[in-house]
């Protein structure tokens, strides 16, 4: 199973117009960037993987990874994954309405106090929710159930990420919802394995994006006579950076394989758990190697590494994965271990 | 630069089952002393029965006694030999490198002599690069080689030798022509064949290691004689038939595999005890980074079978790996918070002293990490390494 290349092509040539350092600049003093989202949404990419029967696009999960991990190397200021794989995937698996404009979820706050009545009426708040402030539709499923609720009469409470997208926190007091039952495989646990694996997609992405743009303001700058690139102490980050890119970009697309063929939990885990590291010391190796220009807002290393720092502890940091890895790594025991690298959740 | 993700197939998964039941019938867990990856006890005796599965030289021509697999085959094999900890040692350095680069670069002669021995286990070759003056610059090696009637006469010292004490066969480089003032070091290189058992003039004396044990060796030429027949490819060229057997040598499983029987052992030792956090967490953290690590080095394999040379990213992966072996042991040595005895009764405990002590070598041989990444440095701004 292969990602169609036009998907690529198509994907990078938008967001390489859209997604200047300026439009980006922009999106984040405005809390949103509605002209990128409307060129994206007209090609109709945020609802890749949603069946074409349930208004979205058709295509495969692994073709909506691609465009996420573009997301990711373009740092688009768009909600693609809560759109698409999340409350998308959501509303299309229970056969609820997919909304023309942006669907939201919310991942999951010991604060959240949302409750739905018998009647599906809503009313509490959920916190941490990307780009609440302009979402159609919250998507929420719990108790067996898929709740589609309309964010327009909710009160929103701004609220950003390191990165400064929106995470705002929306309240809602009696709202009417749309529910229907939630088809197997579709729950609390499976929506927090797809956040992970949409992170890990955005995050190979801004890690691979960040390496190379560290190799080439390393070849341009001078100093002692010779671009900086020369000098072995830099070298080393480089090449530091470039294999987390590599290992990010392995583990985000193997799980990402592995999701479109079934049971990808393991996989899902592990990845979450390596590329959170792997974006830790790239981010550290590449501002290093730029120096003081790298923390200025005029150059654009940080629109990568804030969100790089921003994704790695949304939806589970390396403490809940490795606690969940580590148990599966002690179910299969000392001589179900090395089978368990090697077949993951095939095993 | 680019790894791309590949799954085993059906017949690659068999051939891991079979390896899997072979090493569950040959060395039960509890009948051997597992080793750590590459570093295992040299037994030839498994190395034969390993041959006798068509395990040795595997990617080899048929012609020459071969099984003509391909590169994900063998990666295949040696995972589960080095997860295990299994002796794979004797034949380990023949089957990874040297077969291949007489293969690739040697006449018929030369694939007739040695080759059918590699695939039978018969024969332990050990590499000379490394000489008292010349280490991570391997092309200021200075033993000389002078020409003679039929051959060469080869005088200078070859340092960090493993096992030349008990291989049969030495795979040398040696400069057949002098470098001229302001001359191209890497031209006039060498690779030649030396009988460890039956050569005139050798010399070998033991290099302890710093725990006593005894796998280098120093080896000296005087006047030691060469005939033409055992030079591999052409006399000159021997920079770059090294470089491609270096090639063979990184970004493969001994890579990243040698603590993995330490940590297969500690899970064993704790097995259905209530283990706290802390270890639960660690033995997460190893498995995914195993797991993510596995993939990149399979990607590595299947470039190769593919026809690629992927110099680049096997130096990335070596040097990535290497590095988190000794993270791997560091975290285990943190873990055990209390003195360890090499002749403790836990096995694990056995194998972590040893992890302590050898650790520091993984991230030296077969090229250190300070030049795996000026290779990779290199390769990512697109100039030659």
């Amino acid at each position: 199973m292969t990602v169609d290349s036009l998907i690529t092509e198509t994907a990078s040539r938008l967001f390489a117009e859209q997604c200047t350092h300026s439009a980006i600049q922009l999106a984040e003093a405005e809390g949103g960037a509605p002209g990128i989202w409307s060129a994206f949404a007209e090609t109709g990419f945020p609802w890749i993987s949603l069946p074409e029967e349930a208004g979205g696009s058709g295509g495969t999960l692994l073709d909506a990874l691609e465009v996420l991990r573009l997301v990711g190397y373009y740092a688009a200021p768009i909600p693609a994954a809560e759109t698409g794989i999340l409350g998308g995937w959501l509303l299309a698996s229970a056969g609820l309405e997919l909304p023309e404009g942006i669907v939201t979820v919310a991942p999951g706050s010991r604060a959240d106090t949302l409750m739905i009545d018998g009647d599906g009426n809503a009313s509490g708040s959920v916190h941490n929710v990307p780009w609440g402030r302009h979402a159609e539709r919250l998507a929420i499923v719990r108790d067996g159930l898929v709740a589609s609720i309309p964010v327009a009469g909710a009160h929103v409470e701004h609220a950003t990420s390191l990165a400064g997208e929106p995470r705002d926190t929306l309240t809602f007091t009696n709202a009417s919802s749309d529910r229907a039952a939630a088809p197997a495989g579709v729950d609390e646990e499976s929506l927090r394995f797809r956040g992970a694996l949409s992170r890990v997609a955005l995050m190979a992405g801004a890690i691979e994006k960040m390496s190379q743009l560290t190799v080439s303001y390393t070849n341009e700058r001078e100093q002692f006579g010779r671009p900086v690139a020369k000098f072995q102490a830099v070298q080393q980050h480089l090449v530091w950076a470039s294999q987390d890119a590599a290992l990010a970009r392995m583990a985000a697309e193997s799980a990402g394989r592995q999701a479109n063929r079934g049971d990808a939990r393991f996989e899902i885990a592990s990845s979450k758990l390596v590329v959170n590291q792997a974006a830790t010391r790239a981010t550290k190796a590449c501002h290093q190697a730029h120096g003081a220009m790298g923390m200025t807002q005029e150059y654009e290393l940080h629109h990568s590494s804030r969100r790089l720092w921003a994704w790695r502890s949304e939806y589970g940091g390396v403490r809940e994965w490795s606690n969940w890895v580590g148990d599966a790594a002690i179910e299969a025991g000392a001589d179900g271990l090395y089978p368990l690298i090697t077949g993951g959740s095939n095993l | 630069m680019r790894f791309t993700p590949t799954e085993l197939t059906i017949d690659e998964r068999a051939l891991q089952l079979e390896v899997r039941e072979f090493l569950a019938a040959e060395l039960p867990p509890g009948s051997h002393e597992p080793g750590l990856g590459m570093s295992a006890r040299s037994d030839r005796a498994f190395s034969k029965k390993m041959a006798d599965r068509g395990w040795v030289g595997m990617a080899l021509p048929k012609e020459w006694g071969g099984s003509d697999k391909k590169a994900v085959d063998r990666f295949i094999v040696v995972e589960e030999m080095l997860r295990w900890g299994a002796p794979v040692g004797y034949h380990w350095v023949a089957d990874r490198q040297t077969g291949s680069v007489i293969n690739k670069f040697g006449n018929d002669e030369q694939r007739e002599r040695f080759l059918p021995s590699i695939c039978r286990g018969e024969i332990g070759f050990s590499i000379g690069m490394s000489e008292p003056d010349s280490g991570s610059d391997l092309a200021s090696v200075s033993t000389k080689a002078d020409r003679d009637d039929g051959g060469w006469i080869l005088n200078g010292t070859k340092i960090w030798t493993s096992s030349a004490h008990t291989n049969d066969w030495f795979i040398c480089l040696v400069r057949t022509t002098p470098v001229e003032p302001g001359g191209n070091k890497r031209e006039g290189l060498s690779q030649v064949l030396i009988d460890l058992k039956n050569t005139e003039g050798l010399e070998l004396s033991p290099i302890p290691f710093l725990n006593g044990e005894h796998h280098f060796n120093e080896v000296s030429f005087h006047d030691v004689f060469v005939p033409d027949e055992n030079v591999v490819g052409q006399a000159g060229m021997g920079w770059n038939q090294n470089t491609t057997e270096m090639a063979y040598e990184r970004g493969g499983p001994d890579r990243w595999l040698s603590p993995f029987s330490t940590v297969e052992q500690l899970l064993r030792e704790t097995q259905g005890g209530d283990l706290e956090r802390p270890v639960v967490e660690l033995f997460g953290e190893l498995t995914a980074r195993w797991w993510a690590l596995r993939n990149l080095s399979l990607s590595v394999a299947r470039l190769i079978d593919d026809g690629d040379a992927p110099s680049v990213e096997s130096s990335l992966v070596k040097e990535m790996g290497t590095r988190f072996e000794l993270e791997v042991i560091e975290k285990l040595v943190e873990l055990v918070d209390h003195e360890l005895v090499s002749e403790s009764e836990s096995l694990f405990q056995r194998l972590l002293a040893q992890c302590v002590l050898t650790g520091p070598g993984n991230t030296i041989r077969g090229g250190t990490i300070e030049i795996l990444r000026s290779v990779a440095a290199k390769g990512l701004q697109g100039l030659p390494a």
